[in-house]
């Protein structure tokens, strides 16, 4: 049934490049089809009646040339139609059906009775197998025909008047309804051609923007496969989707055996320790910005590791990256640091106490009386050397608070004991310059506090030596007080030179002194201040400064008040002479 | 006991001479040992009234020692200043130590501190 229809819609079809001349050509086939039909029966019905004799045979010529003219007119004007031109058949085909209605009836019938109409026919024919305009032409050569007509039945040429007004109507409706078919199929087609255009518009912007897509992935690939760092990337379902060729290397994993692994394949790795294996489980599950740059030993190798959520650009989670920079070299340089540090403290500090503990003993005479000269020679000695080792301390404090690794040790301690301790490192170096130093203890303030002895006579100390150093005359007092009840003070109270407003702003800086004329007349290489701020930060406290230049400077350490701890270590060491 | 007796474990020759001196100004009378063999040998004989021990000393390491001293009842009388100049050493000794001196120690320092120790019964 459908090879019947394909067959049938192949046979109609015309090739043209017109839309409407193929349309046109189309229905004219679609008619010669079915004229040719009734032809083909015809002429075998004509030729089977005048061979059985029923027909007279004076009829017989006329009723089988019209039957063969039929079938013949109708295959060569589709002939025509299908492989030459289809204004050339219509038209043929047209005049074929203007002839056949001359002889249709009888000139009478034709002019003025019941045939009339027959003339409309070309007319409406022209205007789907020609176009709109040719109905006004063939409209013309039905008038004629009809005026001829009417003549040979022995009327006027204006007989059929009302006909030829009538046809005119016809022709103008015709035309009319052929001229808006044509219009809505040219909109039609514009509609289409634009649709057309649109489709191809945007296939071409799509294929555009996957190429690109294309090569922007391809780019990333690029820029993953030759960063330095190790990155592995996890979906939502903890899942690697992708691992770069660095992270290969500093695993020795081959990336196909990364990729498409959950998480703990990779975290539960040999080469780390069980701890490593089940902190980086958690870490690459639970991610955390606080364990950025917590460093892991993979095999020989000391990496550092960074692991975030990766979100969506709604914020939706769709994964984790973690990406893995080899610090081996630094790991065993901070080592060797570390040893240095270790070496230098050691070394360092050992003569230096030899040369303050002979000057000292020298000048109280333990080796036998000296003279006030050589005594003075002793105090410089003295003065010297212990300055020598502030700086030691202080560049090893700095680098260990730096590092991370000093550690405050939470004592029970006694602010009294603090003072006593400030009190007899500064007096003698106070009264060398020819000021008074006090110390002052707020009586509320409880007998033992908790905190870490040796940093808070560190910070008393740096802040009382500051204070001495930049006074030459009246007083350092230090203070230890209580703010209110959840606070415990040390102060420093000076009449010295005063800081200007600018500096306030710097003086805890590390290596920062308010001008350079002061460091080259008091010494030190500007981390006393760093220091005491940055271990008060440790212990969880504060520290401010007052000053007015000229007049003298304030500085406060503000510390919490931990009592928990106290009573379960007793003192050891009566400090009440 | 011996009463005034302060054994003095340092190795470095100065530092030994420096606390000697500090310790016979503040009253006591001074041993000098050098390392831990000898002042573990030492210390099987003699119950001193003060020790002041330095962390690195040759062959017996100061905190081993320090912990032996604090494991014998005989001893329990004895006051162990601890010497070192490693802060981080000094913290995890220091619940163990009587008092615990962080290098550098002045003369004065020690002569003071060990003299309160001696005053203190």
């Amino acid at each position: 049934m459908n090879k019947l229809k394909l067959g049938l819609n192949r046979f109609l079809e015309v090739q043209s490049s017109d839309p409407d001349d193929a349309r046109q050509r189309r229905t004219l086939n679609t008619i010669l089809a079915f004229m040719g039909s009734l032809g083909f029966v015809a002429s075998i019905l004509a030729l089977a009646l005048v061979i059985s004799g029923v027909m007279p045979s004076h009829d017989a010529p006329a009723i089988l040339t019209a039957s063969f003219s039929l079938l013949g007119g109708s295959i060569i004007i589709y002939l025509i139609n299908r492989y030459g031109s289809g204004v050339i058949a219509g038209t043929l085909f047209i005049l074929l059906v203007m002839f056949a209605i001359f002889f249709a009836d009888t000139p009478f019938e034709l002019s003025k009775g019941r045939s009339v109409y027959l003339f409309l026919l070309p007319i409406i024919i022209s205007s789907f197998l020609l176009g709109s305009r040719s109905t006004f032409i063939f409209y013309i050569l039905s008038t004629i025909e009809l005026g001829i007509v009417s003549i040979i039945a022995g009327g006027q040429i204006y007989s059929p008047i009302f006909a030829y007004v009538a046809f005119f109507i016809v022709a103008f409706i015709s035309w009319l309804s052929s001229r808006s078919l044509e219009s809505a199929l040219k909109d039609l087609r514009t509609t289409n051609l634009n649709l057309d255009n649109l489709v191809e518009q945007k296939t071409q912007e799509l294929a555009t923007t996957l190429s690109r897509e294309l090569i922007l992935s391809g780019r990333n690939q690029a820029i993953l496969n030759s960063i330095a760092d190790g990155v592995i990337v996890f979906d939502e379902n903890n899942i690697a989707i992708l691992a770069n060729p660095a992270l290969s290397q500093l695993t020795e994993l081959p990336i196909h055996t990364m990729v498409n692994q959950d998480i703990n394949y990779f975290a539960q790795n040999k080469s780390l320790s069980h701890i490593e294996q089940g902190m980086l489980s958690e870490l690459l599950e639970n991610p955390r910005k606080s364990a950025t740059g917590m460093r892991i030993n993979w095999g020989n190798k000391t990496l550092s590791t960074s692991i975030a959520r990766v979100r969506d650009t709604e914020n939706k989670y769709i994964g984790t990256v973690a990406v893995f920079r080899d610090v081996t070299h630094e790991a065993e340089l901070e080592k060797m640091k570390d040893t240095f540090m270790g070496i230098v403290s050691h070394e360092l500090r050992t003569p230096l106490n030899a040369i303050l503990g002979y000057a000292e003993m020298f000048k109280e005479g333990v080796y036998g009386p000296i003279s006030e000269k050589q005594q003075s020679i002793s105090t410089r000695i003295m003065t010297n050397t212990e300055r020598l080792l502030t700086i030691v301390s202080d560049l090893l404090d700095q680098a260990q608070i730096q590092s991370g690794k000093l550690k405050i040790q939470m004592a029970p301690c006694m602010p009294i004991e603090l003072l006593d301790g400030v009190h007899s490192v500064m007096d003698r170096i106070a009264s060398e310059k020819g000021i008074d130093f006090v110390t002052e203890l707020d009586p509320a303030i409880p007998t033992v506090v908790m905190g870490d002895p040796q940093r808070l006579q560190q910070i008393a100390v740096n802040l009382a030596n500051n204070a001495v150093k930049f006074t030459d005359k009246g007083s350092v007092c230090v203070k230890i007080s209580m703010p209110d009840k959840n606070n415990w003070q040390i102060q420093t109270i000076d009449t010295g030179n005063g800081i200007p407003k600018e500096a306030l702003e710097y003086i805890f800086e590390s290596f920062r002194q308010v001008d350079e004329a002061n460091t080259r007349e008091h010494g030190g290489v500007g981390l006393g201040l760093s220091i005491v701020k940055q271990l008060t930060e440790l212990m969880k406290g504060k520290v401010s400064v007052e000053s007015e230049v000229g007049k003298g400077s304030i500085f406060t350490v503000t510390l919490p008040l931990i009592m928990q701890g106290i009573i379960t270590q007793p003192l050891k060491i009566n400090t009440q002479e | 006991m011996n009463e005034n007796l302060a054994l003095i474990i340092e190795d470095d020759e100065d530092l030994s001479e420096i606390f000697g001196q500090a310790l016979s100004a503040a009253g006591y009378e001074i041993e000098i040992i050098r390392d831990g063999q000898s002042a573990q040998d030492r210390l099987k004989l003699v119950e001193p009234k003060v020790i002041t021990l330095d962390m690195h000393i040759p062959h017996i390491p100061g905190d081993v020692l320090l912990k032996e001293i604090r494991a014998d009842k005989r001893l329990v009388k004895t006051r162990v200043v601890v010497t070192t100049a490693d802060a981080q050493m000094a913290e995890r000794v220091r619940p163990m130590a009587d008092l615990v001196l962080i290098k550098p120690i002045t003369f004065s320092q020690l002569r003071d501190l060990t003299a309160r120790l001696h005053q203190s019964k």
